[in-house]
């Protein structure tokens, strides 16, 4: 079954298949693009169309419903199929490799403006190729055996890679021959999604599912392994084996490689032969050959001279421009392409950066009031977040369906009012940075409380904090350290520190210490002043707040709190658990000058366990020092550094896991036991099984016994009677 | 060198000279000028033809007229021009130098 289309040939109506149509169609392209250069090019291909269209006439008459494609091939073959002719006119066309003999010296040239270079270049040998014509095509240019080549290839580690790239950018001599180079185009016939893989399957003349598989098989195994995305792993997103990474090249080869629209794209795309270029130049030669004979009869010789003149003198230039030498072809080549490759890299950083920050500012700018000003600082952010990052996000994506979508708009303001706007984006973004930088540039001075213990000499000091549900962290999706948690007029920062250290008396001394930023000293010691923070104790715990607060009006100036907790030698302290969010950390150098700051010599103290303070500092109930259990600790240091409080204290994870190994060894040892106790039930059965069967069988037994004890008292009964009479009679008798 | 490719060389030059010498009887149409040569016994495909019945045209040794077909689309009727005729004439003294002195030298050495 096929489809039947009418089509207005050379002024008649022609029935015809789709796909004769369509072999017709490239026939006819591939001889237009033959005479491209003759003079008379339309009336050849017109005489010939009307030839073929004549032909039809003939077949249809005849009886035929339609153009078939054994007509047109029929036809072709008549009219010269372009291997026919080649044959026919085989001799000075070419040899395979694609440079002429020079023979005819300057005629020769003018004959074959296409090819016909001085020199030697490389090409892919095609008429001895084993895989590609790699080998052969340098083994030719060199003069040496292809064996040789070939063994180098396969021994040389690089090869393989060297292969291939060679393949794809050294022109293979028959399309050098015929003057088509194939090209890499996408195959819009043989399309799946965009055609890419079908495209790439055409030029290297594998089947399409090849390059298809190639593509698939990564994105196969990362159904598997959803563990690989994520933004940590950043570097193996640009790697081949990354998935996506492949999606990612295959759009890029999407947008990049044109459509092979017209016939004869798809004819370069196939690097199909379009021998009847053969016919183009036996026509050139043969009339060459009569202007010759004209010329030698004294005919037109001016003219023909001058013709030739110049048209060698365009060759000359054309030549001139192609030759240099192939391995300098092939290094500017390499260079080019390894020049593309490192571009797409960044530009496709850049455009997953602006991407990825174009959300983090969405999930961030709730924040806004409680760090900016309200005047110019948020026109900046504004600004920051319209036209630096939303507005190149919105150009690429616009960027990119267009081109999908093939939507080809030459409006220059578009693209230059984007820039701009990006531009002003820019501007805003250095302001924001550069006024809100200006506005954390102070520190202010210390401002330490020393809190009123109402019971200081408790043996023992837990530390906890005041049960306040809206100090507990946010689920949001997204972040911001230190922003534990905020709603529209507070936010809760988690910068509150706790640092515990010996006491020089023999009772708990608890201190606060309040610092801030801001735009200068002043405004900064105010700012610290006004930080809120509780502390008092009940009994023997002594309660915390577990953020700071902080208002709109008063704004974020990186405030933070440390509580400073001395603790006299003998006695005990213990943190609970839900105490702070950063982690607390045993401070144990009083004459330090910066003993205010966050210093990483500081030790880990594990929240919920008690210790007691000796004279050499803090120690577990089980006598380790604290500075000396942090085999843990400095497994996590350097995630800690990062996220220190986002996941739960890594405490708690270790002893989950201890936990949950405790738990799964019980659970081991519970199915055990069910497992020995069914079969030990099973064993119950069966041995009673067994029992009944014994004791059937011996009943069984012991009836027939009965049966047969029977039997034999009822033969027996009169003589045993009379026996037992006998003796008894005896018995008597002997008396 | 091989046998196709002198062969191919020496059936080319002396193309024109039989299309020409062809068309000198009579206006003629390309198939009709294919069907001559076949029964000459020289074998030509219409692709070649085409392209050089234009080059010729167009170098004024040829003209042609439509004459209306009723089978498909009018057709191109070639015919000598005076031109053409003068042309005709020097490859046809060309020709029989040619073949003369090719049966002379050949002749001799049988």
């Amino acid at each position: 079954m096929k489809k039947v289309i009418n089509i207005n040939f050379q002024g008649t109506i022609v029935p015809i298949e789709e796909t004769s149509y369509e072999l017709l169609k490239q026939y006819i392209e591939s001889l237009r693009r033959y005479f491209s250069n003759e003079e008379g090019r339309d009336e050849i291909i017109n005489d010939i169309e009307s030839r073929i269209s004549e032909l039809f006439q003939e077949r249809l008459k005849k009886g035929s419903t339609c153009i078939t494609d054994d007509d047109v091939n029929a036809i072709i073959k008549n009219m010269g199929r372009p291997q026919d002719l080649e044959d026919a006119e085989a001799g000075e066309q070419q040899n395979t490799r694609g440079f002429q003999q020079n023979t005819g010296g300057e005629k020769e040239e003018f004959a074959h403006p296409n090819w016909n270079w001085k020199g030697k270049r490389l090409y892919r040998d095609e008429n001895h190729k084993i895989l590609g014509g790699v080998c052969s095509g340098i083994a030719a240019y060199f003069g040496i055996d292809p064996v040789i080549v070939r063994v180098l290839f396969i021994v040389s580690g690089i090869g393989f890679l060297l292969y291939v790239l060679l393949w794809i950018f050294v022109p293979g001599s028959n399309m050098l021959v015929n003057g088509v180079r194939k090209r890499l185009y996408r195959n819009p016939d043989g399309k799946i999604i965009g055609g890419v893989c079908s495209g790439i399957g055409s030029y290297f003349d594998v089947n399409a599912w090849l390059p298809r598989a190639i593509f698939l098989i990564p994105f196969i195994s990362f159904f598997f392994r959803w563990g690989h995305i994520g933004p940590l792993t950043f570097p193996h997103f640009l790697s081949f084996s990354f998935s996506p990474g492949t999606f990612i090249i295959y759009v890029i080869l999407w947008l990049v490689i044109p459509e092979a629209t017209t016939t004869s794209e798809k004819l370069e795309m196939k690097g199909e032969k379009v021998d009847l270029n053969s016919i183009k130049n036996s026509v050139v030669e043969e009339m060459k050959g009569v202007k010759e004979r004209v010329n030698k009869l004294g005919m037109e010789a001016g003219k023909i001279a001058k013709e030739r003149g110049e048209e060698m003198g365009k060759e000359m230039q054309y030549a001139a421009k192609k030759t240099s030498g192939a391995l300098g072809n092939i290094i500017v080549t390499l260079f080019k392409v390894f020049a593309y490759i490192i571009l797409g890299c960044i530009a496709l950083a850049l455009i997953i950066a602006l991407f990825s920050l174009a959300i983090v500012s969405i999930g961030l700018f709730p924040l806004k009031n409680f760090v900016l000003t309200d005047g110019w600082q948020s026109v900046f952010a504004w600004g920051t977040l319209i036209f630096f990052i939303f507005v190149p996000v919105v150009g690429i994506i616009t960027f990119i369906i267009r081109r999908i979508a093939k939507m080809k708009s030459r409006n220059r303001m578009i693209r230059f009012s984007f820039i701009g706007l990006w531009i002003l984006g820019i501007i805003c973004f250095v302001s924001l940075v550069i006024s809100v930088g200006a506005d954390f540039r102070s520190t202010s001075s210390v401002i330490e409380e020393s809190v009123a213990l109402s019971n200081p000499n408790v043996k023992s000091l837990e530390v906890n904090s005041y049960n306040n549900n809206r100090y507990y962290r946010s689920n949001s999706w997204l972040r911001f350290e230190p922003f534990a948690n905020f709603d529209d007029d507070t936010a809760y920062i988690g910068n509150v520190r706790i640092k515990l250290g010996k006491s020089l008396t023999d009772s708990f001394q608890v201190s606060i210490i309040k610092m801030c930023n801001g735009n200068n000293r002043r405004n900064a010691d105010t700012l610290a002043a006004l930080i809120p923070f509780n502390a008092s104790q009940i009994d023997s715990v002594l309660y915390l707040d577990r953020a700071i607060a902080i208002n709109t009006k008063d704004k974020f100036r990186n405030q933070n709190v440390q509580v400073l907790i001395s603790v006299p030698v003998g006695h005990y302290i213990k943190i609970d658990k839900n105490v702070g969010y950063n982690q607390i950390r045993i401070f144990d150098n009083w004459d330090n000058d910066n003993w205010y700051n966050w210093d990483d010599n500081d030790f880990y103290y594990k929240t919920g366990e008690t210790y007691l303070m000796k004279e050499d500092g803090l120690y577990t109930l089980d006598g380790i020092p604290s500075n000396k259990e942090d085999d843990y600790h400095n497994k996590w240091d350097d995630d800690d550094n990062d996220r220190n409080s986002l996941s739960a204290p890594p405490t708690q994870n270790y002893r989950y896991d201890q936990h949950n190994k405790i738990d799964s060894l019980s659970e081991a040892k519970k199915l055990q036991m069910q497992k020995i106790q069914t079969s030990l039930d099973s064993l119950e059965v069966e041995k009673e099984k067994e029992n009944r069967r014994v004791k059937d069988s011996l009943e069984k037994a012991k009836e027939t016994l009965e049966q047969k004890i029977d039997k034999l008292d009822d033969k027996n009964s009169p003589q045993a009677f009379l026996g037992s009479d006998n003796k008894g009679y005896n018995f008597v008798t002997h008396i | 060198m091989n046998i196709d490719n002198t062969a191919s060389q020496m059936r080319k030059g002396v193309l024109e000279f039989c299309i020409l010498s062809i068309i000198k009887l009579g206006e003629a149409y390309p198939s009709d000028i294919i069907d001559k040569m076949k029964a000459a016994n020289l074998n030509i495909l219409e692709g070649t033809l085409y392209p050089l019945l234009t080059r010729l045209k167009n170098a004024d040794f040829l003209t042609y007229r439509w004459v209306e077909s009723n089978s498909g689309p009018p057709r191109k009727y070639f015919s000598l021009t005076e031109k053409g005729a003068d042309f005709y004439k020097e490859l046809e003294a060309t020709w029989l130098e040619l073949a003369n002195a090719v049966e002379e030298i050949t002749g001799k050495k049988n």
